[in-house]
């Protein structure tokens, strides 16, 4: 369950940094529109990951529920905590994009 | 049109909002507590020991103690405990058996004697209230299946109202006042959404014989027991034929029950008839084991032969649907990582309640920031807010604190602790009535911050079953509380210190608030 939800929470994480205003704002430059697109991939990829691992692991029933409450539990505490402590979560997010897959991949 | 649609939706949102918010605030707190029925019931029963689960061994202690002290019964219940349930609970209906012509008694699983537990309804009394609301039968069913609409309701014109829901999902801006209220209520309303959906829809789901009866009366008429005995495969047993004839062993029909369904884990065991040659027992596959609530999963079996008549039928796609709902909302399957979310997603659906409560006085306040009296309707507002928010959550206090002080053999204790939870809301319905606005706030949250910190001492002072012993012990629910209780302390001393520091600065406030309908006016053009 750590693992798929680190993976959720990478994938909001590069969602979010997809979006212009966001991306300037955390990482103070302007973003290149191929990395607009490649973030937002990525993002979309990773939530399809923590998805797949889920369902994989737990069955439809227990991993449906399961993604569903870490895909909620991720952003909220991406949204929330980000005002305060914005180099933490992103240090946070760099690390879940390498932790969540091996933690998935153990837990299989 | 679209403006003039969306302007309707904000308006329905408003104030729907506002006239079942309070309500709908210990609706979300106390179910949210549910979340947690069984460990508040522990917490509040120390006197229930958890030993290592033992199925047959609890069945067999059970079977011997309704032999010996309910032979007269026609009907037996049991429940197993289980991971979350320490205690064997066994009940039969007795005509001389209290005002529900019933007993219940809790064993130990190790000697199968009754535990002399302190009178409590625990967790239970959470539950019930927040979807019974302390109200006779059927009326608070009613309100609070209509409160679900109104949340649904409300979810859905939030949805309507909320312009930016894309551009803004990442957003939260704190310390810039009324913006700050929007954002939190948007972003918790919208990054939670599925579950808030979820629980509000589900509501309904799981009282929809009450609020759509028809299709039910229709084929049933008045006899609805006979649709639920439909619907959960279940016959009623046949008349006692008044020859004795011994019960068999319950363990042996639950080696029964393994062998056809290996891993199942038992919920419930009715045994109807005892002793007579028609006995039937029925056992019922625990809620834990599926994320649908299946209550159809269950077998019957002849009580003097040990031959098993019927099991639950499999379950068409309608009745799944339902069943998955109801499971969803009542989370029983969930295990504690999942359970503590379920938990935060509920106190979310309460925040969202909350900040939409404090947003609606919060913006009309600032219009009569410069006046020395704030109209008497706003005053009215604010009173039930402070009542509604803090005032509950003194009462959830004053509850366990209750569960600690009334004396173990007191006569009525159960019913005291539940008086002591209204008669504190009471109090603090009076004082938010006496005090300014602010200080009102401030000093129910602080009492509030005090009572909730200090229960793991007074838990530790009346008990032996303190955090030095819990957490030694790994009795987690009894730690988890005291925990959860500290931590709640914590936060509303933080709120507290918030509230009865220096005021927000008021002048700004105002002009801020003055400037804004040029604004509005500018935007609208």
């Amino acid at each position: 369950m750590l693992g798929n939800a680190l993976l959720a929470y990478a994938g909001f994480v590069a969602l979010c940094l997809a979006m212009d205003k966001h991306f300037t704002g955390l990482l103070g430059r302007k973003p290149h529109p191929g990395h607009l697109r490649l973030l937002r991939v990525a993002g979309w990829s990773l939530l399809v990951l923590s998805l797949a691992f889920s369902v994989h692991l737990r069955g439809w029933a227990h991993g449906l529920v399961e993604w569903a409450a870490v895909m909620m539990a991720a952003v909220t505490v991406w949204v929330f905590a980000l005002p305060y402590q914005p180099r933490l979560l992103l240090g946070l997010a760099a690390g879940s994009v390498l932790l969540g897959p091996v933690l998935a991949v153990l837990a299989v | 049109m679209k403006d003039g649609f969306r302007q309707a939706m904000a308006w329905l949102h408003t104030w729907a909002g506002l006239i079942f918010g309070w309500l709908l605030f210990a609706i979300f707190l106390t179910g949210t507590l549910s979340y947690f029925k069984e460990e508040i019931s522990h917490w509040s029963q120390p006197e229930v020991r958890s030993h290592a689960l033992d199925p047959a061994h609890s069945l067999a202690l059970a079977q011997r103690y309704l032999e010996a002290n309910a032979g007269h019964s026609g009907t037996w219940f049991i429940r197993l405990p289980n991971a979350r349930e320490a205690g064997l609970n066994v009940g039969y209906r007795d005509p001389n058996g209290g005002p529900r012509g019933s007993v219940s008694k809790n064993l130990d699983t190790q000697t199968g004697q009754p535990v002399e537990a302190r009178d409590s309804r625990g967790g239970e009394f959470f539950y019930r209230f927040h979807f019974q609301l302390q109200m006779p039968y059927p009326y608070g069913r009613w309100l609070s299946t209509f409160c679900a609409f109104i949340m649904l309701l409300g979810l859905v014109t939030g949805i309507i109202t909320h312009k930016k829901l894309f551009k803004e999902f990442f957003t939260f801006r704190p310390g810039k006042g009324q913006r700050s209220w929007l954002d939190g209520h948007n972003a918790i309303g919208v990054l939670v959404l599925p579950f808030h959906l979820m629980i509000s829809y589900s509501s309904l789901v799981l009282f929809m014989y009450m609020v759509m009866p028809a299709g039910i009366m229709a084929s049933y008429g008045n006899d609805t027991g006979k649709y639920f005995n439909d619907l959960f495969g279940r016959n009623d047993a046949p008349k006692a034929a008044q020859v004795a004839t011994p019960l068999v062993a319950l363990p042996s029909l639950y080696a029964k029950v393994q062998a056809l369904q290996p891993e199942a884990r038992i919920g419930n065991i009715q045994v109807q008839n005892p002793g007579d040659r028609n006995a039937r027992v029925t056992f019922t596959q625990s809620a834990a084991d599926h994320v649908a609530y299946r209550r159809s999963a269950n077998w019957t079996f002849d009580g003097a032969s040990g031959t098993l008549l019927s099991q639950g039928k499999p379950e068409s796609g309608a009745m799944m649907t339902s069943f998955s709902f109801a499971g969803l909302h009542m989370g029983n399957f969930a295990g504690p990582w999942l359970r503590w979310l379920y938990f935060c997603f509920g106190i979310a659906g309460t925040a969202v309640i909350g900040t939409g409560l404090v947003m609606w006085l919060g913006k009309r306040q600032l219009k009569h920031a410069q006046r020395a009296h704030m109209p008497g309707e706003l005053r009215l507002v604010e009173v039930l807010n402070i009542a509604s928010m803090s005032g509950l959550l003194l009462a959830v206090a004053g509850f366990f604190w209750a569960n600690r002080l009334i004396p173990a053999a007191a006569a009525g204790r159960a019913d005291w602790e539940v008086n002591v939870f209204f008669i504190v809301w009471g109090l603090s319905l009076a004082h938010a009535v006496l005090r300014s606005g602010r200080r009102a706030w401030g000093e129910q949250l602080a009492l509030g911050a005090l009572a909730f910190a200090l229960l793991p001492l007074l838990n530790g002072l009346t008990t032996d079953r303190g955090l030095n012993h819990s957490l030694a012990a790994g009795d987690w629910a009894m730690a988890g509380l005291d925990l959860t209780a500290l931590g709640t302390g914590l936060f509303l001393a933080w709120l507290a210190g918030k509230m009865l520091s220096s005021p927000a600065p008021l002048a700004k406030r105002a002009a801020r608030a003055a400037d804004k309908p040029r604004a509005e006016a500018a935007q609208a053009r």
